[in-house]
């Protein structure tokens, strides 16, 4: 039986999620754990970056990290609100 | 007995004041779920939400033309035309059902991995809901009726009521307002069809206008509950 597809907000959370577990993360690594084609994956960062979730940080020897700000913590918070609203009007 | 013949009376001497009252409570209710599930839309992105929301504007804008707008243009002197009135109103009031119903079917419509649309009034996926709006309030207005924007909203309710009704059977344990959801859905419908009855039947009777007025504000109502109670902690 094929996997569900996740939704937009669901890939959303995953995402910051492992942000917030490994507090900093790789590029890469991060690709691999949101489980995304590149494409996607890119189009989804570009989007938290825009939001400012999260922050893209180049170390002294340019390595790339990402991490997450308040207003991504805050996003995590209230999720479960969100979710909660869009099972209780089937949205 | 002769109470009610002087409620009735009262209703007939007032009814503009009364108008304007329902109007002004609606045009609130809708007005505080718009600010509500606004702040959860910023914040969550979410198309579903998107719709729900624009729905509720519409609500609110049908109904500060019909009641403020519209009972202000019959007035001697007023430079608003009571049938262009009537033509706005009938035009959001269908859209608002519309943006409430594919605030629930939008998913099989729109892919809900890819980003979303710059606009939620203005892309491709709503302009048959923009036309079939049009059209319904044209034939209206061709033949100076209320007909068609009546059919269409009872059809509407038909498939909202089923559609709430298959979302509460799946999820009823885990998420109560469904239930609630389904009911409202049902409350509206039957507003609706009381309102056709009246209209074409029973030539706006005020005695059952009253009723239709505050069936409307139970759906309103209900609506706002489950709203505030779902997004309290924001």
């Amino acid at each position: 039986m094929a996997a569900k597809k996740r939704e937009r907000l669901t890939i959303i959370r995953d995402i910051l999620i492992v942000i917030r577990d490994t507090r900093n993360i790789k590029p890469t690594r991060l690709l691999y754990a949101s489980n995304l084609s590149p494409q996607m994956f890119k189009d989804y960062v570009n989007e938290l970056l825009n939001k400012k979730f999260i922050k893209l940080e180049i170390s002294e020897k340019e390595k790339k990290t990402f991490s997450l700000t308040k207003k991504g913590y805050d996003f995590l918070q209230e999720y479960r609100i969100i979710e909660n609203f869009i099972k209780n009007f089937g949205l | 007995m002769v109470d009610l013949i002087d409620l009735f009376n009262w209703i007939i001497e007032n009814k503009d004041i009364i108008k304007i009252f329902y109007g002004l409570i609606i045009t609130v209710i809708c007005a505080f779920i718009v600010i509500k599930v606004d702040k959860l839309f910023k914040l969550s992105m979410h198309q579903g939400i998107r719709y729900f929301r624009n729905a509720f504007f519409f609500y609110g804008l049908a109904f500060i033309f019909r009641y403020f707008l519209g009972t202000y243009s019959f007035y001697e002197g007023s430079l608003l035309n009571p049938s262009a009135i009537k033509f706005i109103f009938e035009f959001f009031l269908i859209m608002a059902g519309f943006f409430l119903l594919y605030s629930l079917v939008w998913k099989r419509i729109e892919n809900s991995q890819e980003k979303n649309p710059s606009s939620s009034l203005f892309n491709k996926n709503l302009l048959v809901f923009y036309f079939m709006a049009f059209v319904i309030v044209f034939l209206d207005y061709l033949w100076s009726t209320y007909f068609f924007m009546f059919l269409s909203q009872i059809i509407l309710f038909v498939c909202l009521s089923i559609i709430s009704y298959i979302n509460y059977s799946k999820g009823k344990k885990q998420h109560r307002f469904l239930k609630l959801y389904f009911v409202a859905m049902i409350l509206s419908l039957i507003a609706w069809i009381l309102n056709a009855i009246l209209a074409l039947y029973l030539n706006w009777n005020k005695g059952v206008l009253v009723n239709i007025y505050i069936l409307n504000i139970i759906f309103f109502l209900l609506v706002l509950y489950g709203v505030v109670k779902v997004t309290r902690k924001i």
